[in-house]
């Protein structure tokens, strides 16, 4: 349906009738600067948060493979952030965290003798990725922990018998064991960041540093520009650029692990 | 080249109340493959392990060359291991996962090359160095498991149960092949197994651990011929020695009303010992069967084991009022049969235990 409408010109106000475009639409998407530069805003967004996720998830995952009092009552309350709905965690943040009148950030930075910033307004773009991270960062930690005790821990008595530092043992043993596990998790959180809406609606409603390609496509059709026809153009060439993307990202990735190995 | 000690060694797992090893003392020589036995449970691997530095030792000391290694970690001991289930880096080749210790060393990598390649001409491993061991068979995994030990050589190998998870032809060829490689090397080996025909066909010296206390330690043969106590006798031998509890009577041991042949040596140990209960072990090897007319202990066949070589009948007798199951072995191609009556006759050492268990004598 979609692919159809995304060869015609289809406006519905005022209405016209439906007329094929061909290519036209598609031609159109790579000349427009506002989808330009909301596809860099889309990949931005994406590629920061992804990379900050996953990092930040190891991190934890690792501090959390190991046993101690409480375990699973912290793993429960690292992992909410992840259950929140994306609107509510973004109104969350918007209000209380980055608030410039009530935001606990900027109480923070007044304690230290900073004035108050209203991050959603002057930085929209990162904070955005920051609430991405902060509600990503719990799936990636999960996925990586479950890599991590599927290691078998002879394997890393091995290591230690042959005489490894503990950071030769992560750098050549835990993460090439990782690899599938991150990828895994770099593959699930590209797709779906790539087409964050909620966020980036309730907190900036878009703008030049945060309007992404989903929410520009909302604004080009039922948000108020009805064009159904362009709209639906973008929405595919985003679908074609995130398997694109996500095969591309894939394969870099292997490649620096496997670099490891040598 | 490297001498062990254990001296007063234990291992008390957190939340547990008995030592997994209790107080192991254990000297073991330079260049000795010294095989640690028992059934599961009784703390071989534990044992293994506090020599290896990944275990925590609660009580006394482990030494490796006179040097006390009980709170060094493993990369500080020199030691080699070979995991029951080999425990190879899945993601690294054969060559990285042989040459993953020197590399930690930082040996330069022609050197590490060329003793990879010799390791693996030892091993017959050369035409697999490039592949994961996840595309290897079992065998060649357990050679690669050796491979990634030989490389290094290190003062001490320790085994766990290396062969335990190949088929039962290649145990016993890979078996030989260990020993000689052992032996070829020189290098001083820990071996833990729970197969008693492993131990005595490999050890140069056996050391018998039972609830992780040890129970004796000796050669194959003199495990085989004195047996320091009930449980090495009932452990050691296949198939089992027939340990029956016997009572004294007018100061002679009893089997279903025979008198117990022993040593002169022996029955002078037995008049000055109290009680009347001892145990009595004899192997189904020194037992035989008599020829009808004979004055042995009358029984009935309830089983034949027919071998080829030699055979093992079940014989039910009678003994201080309860029926009683002896092994008794046989020539090969046996004409006894189940249901025949015969009289079963001593035919070799026998062992006596105390009432404590320990051994009085043969
Ligand atoms: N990590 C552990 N925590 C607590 N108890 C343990 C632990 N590992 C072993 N044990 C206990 O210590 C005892 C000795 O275990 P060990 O693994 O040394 O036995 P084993 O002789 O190697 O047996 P197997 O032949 O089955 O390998 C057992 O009772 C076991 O339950
Ligand atoms: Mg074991």
């Amino acid at each position: 349906m979609s692919l159809y409408y995304s060869f015609t010109k289809w406006t519905v106000t005022p209405p016209t009738p439906r007329t094929w475009t061909g290519i036209g639409n598609y031609t159109d998407a790579f000349t427009n600067i506002f989808f330009r530069r909301a596809a860099v805003t889309s990949i931005v967004m994406t590629v920061t948060a992804v990379v900050l996720s996953v990092l930040l998830g190891t991190l934890i995952a690792l501090l959390l493979d190991r046993k101690f009092f409480g375990q699973g009552f912290v793993r429960t309350l690292i992992l909410t952030p992840f259950l929140i709905m994306p609107v509510v965690a973004g109104l969350v943040w918007k209000n209380q965290m980055f608030s410039a009148a009530f935001g606990v950030l900027n109480w923070v930075l007044n304690q230290v003798g900073i004035e108050s910033i209203e991050f959603a307004t002057k930085y929209p773009r990162w904070a955005i990725v920051g609430v991405l991270v902060w509600q990503w960062t719990p799936f990636m930690m999960l996925i990586i922990l479950a890599g991590l005790q599927g290691q078998s821990s002879s394997v890393l008595e091995a290591a230690k018998v042959d005489g490894a530092s503990p950071r030769a043992t992560f750098f050549q043993i835990t993460l090439p064991h990782l690899r599938p596990y991150i990828e895994l998790g770099v593959l699930l959180g590209s797709i779906y960041l790539i087409q964050v809406f909620d966020h980036i609606f309730v907190m900036t409603g878009g703008g030049p540093q945060s309007t992404n390609i989903p929410l520009f496509v909302y604004q080009r059709s039922i948000g108020g520009g009805w064009r159904f026809g362009s709209a639906s153009a973008f929405s595919i060439v985003v679908v074609v650029a995130t398997i694109i993307l996500a095969t591309f990202g894939l394969r870099v990735l292997s490649g620096l692990l496997e670099g490891e190995e040598a | 080249m490297a001498e062990v000690r254990f001296e007063a060694a234990s291992r008390i797992y957190p939340g547990s109340e008995t030592p997994a090893v209790d107080e192991l003392n254990l000297d073991i020589a330079d260049g000795e493959l010294l095989v640690l036995v028992g059934p599961s449970g009784s703390g071989k691997s534990t044992a293994l392990r506090m020599l290896a530095g990944l275990e925590f030792i609660d009580k006394g000391s482990v030494y490796i060359n006179d040097k006390d290694v009980t709170l060094s970690p493993p990369q500080d001991r020199d030691i080699a291991m070979v995991f029951q289930n080999y425990a190879l880096y899945p993601q690294m080749t054969v060559a990285s996962n042989m040459g993953f210790a020197l590399k930690q060393a930082g040996v330069p990598k022609d050197e590490r090359r060329k003793r990879v390649e010799e390791a693996a001409r030892i091993l017959d491993l050369e035409p697999y160095l490039d592949r994961k061991p996840k595309n290897l068979s079992g065998g060649q995994r357990q050679r690669v498991a050796m491979g990634r030990a030989i490389v290094r050589s290190p003062q001490v190998f320790l085994m766990d149960e290396p062969l335990s998870n190949l088929d039962a032809k290649l145990r016993v060829q890979t078996r030989t092949e260990l020993a000689d490689l052992q032996a070829r090397l020189g290098v001083t080996t820990v071996y833990v197994t729970h197969d008693q025909v492993e131990a005595m066909t490999m050890g140069h010296r056996v050391a018998v651990l039972d609830h992780g206390k040890l129970q004796q330690v000796a050669r194959p043969r003199d495990l085989y011929s004195k047996p320091m106590n009930r449980f090495v006798a009932g452990f050691i031998g296949s198939p089992a020695m027939n340990i029956i509890d016997v009572e004294r009577h007018d100061g002679v041991l009893q089997l279903a009303g025979q008198p117990v042949p022993v040593e002169m040596s022996t029955a002078d140990a037995l008049a000055s010992t109290d009680g009347s209960s001892f145990g009595l072990g004899v192997r189904p090897e020194h037992l035989a069967l008599i020829g009808d007319g004979g004055s042995g202990i009358a029984g009935e066949v309830t089983v034949v084991e027919e071998l080829g070589s030699e055979a093992f009948v079940h014989v039910a007798t009678e003994h201080q009022g309860e029926r009683l199951t002896l092994v008794v072995r046989d020539e090969g191609e046996t004409s006894t049969q189940r249901g025949d009556n015969v009289q079963v006759g001593f035919n070799g050492p026998t062992h006596i235990f105390g009432p404590d268990g320990e051994r009085v004598g043969s």
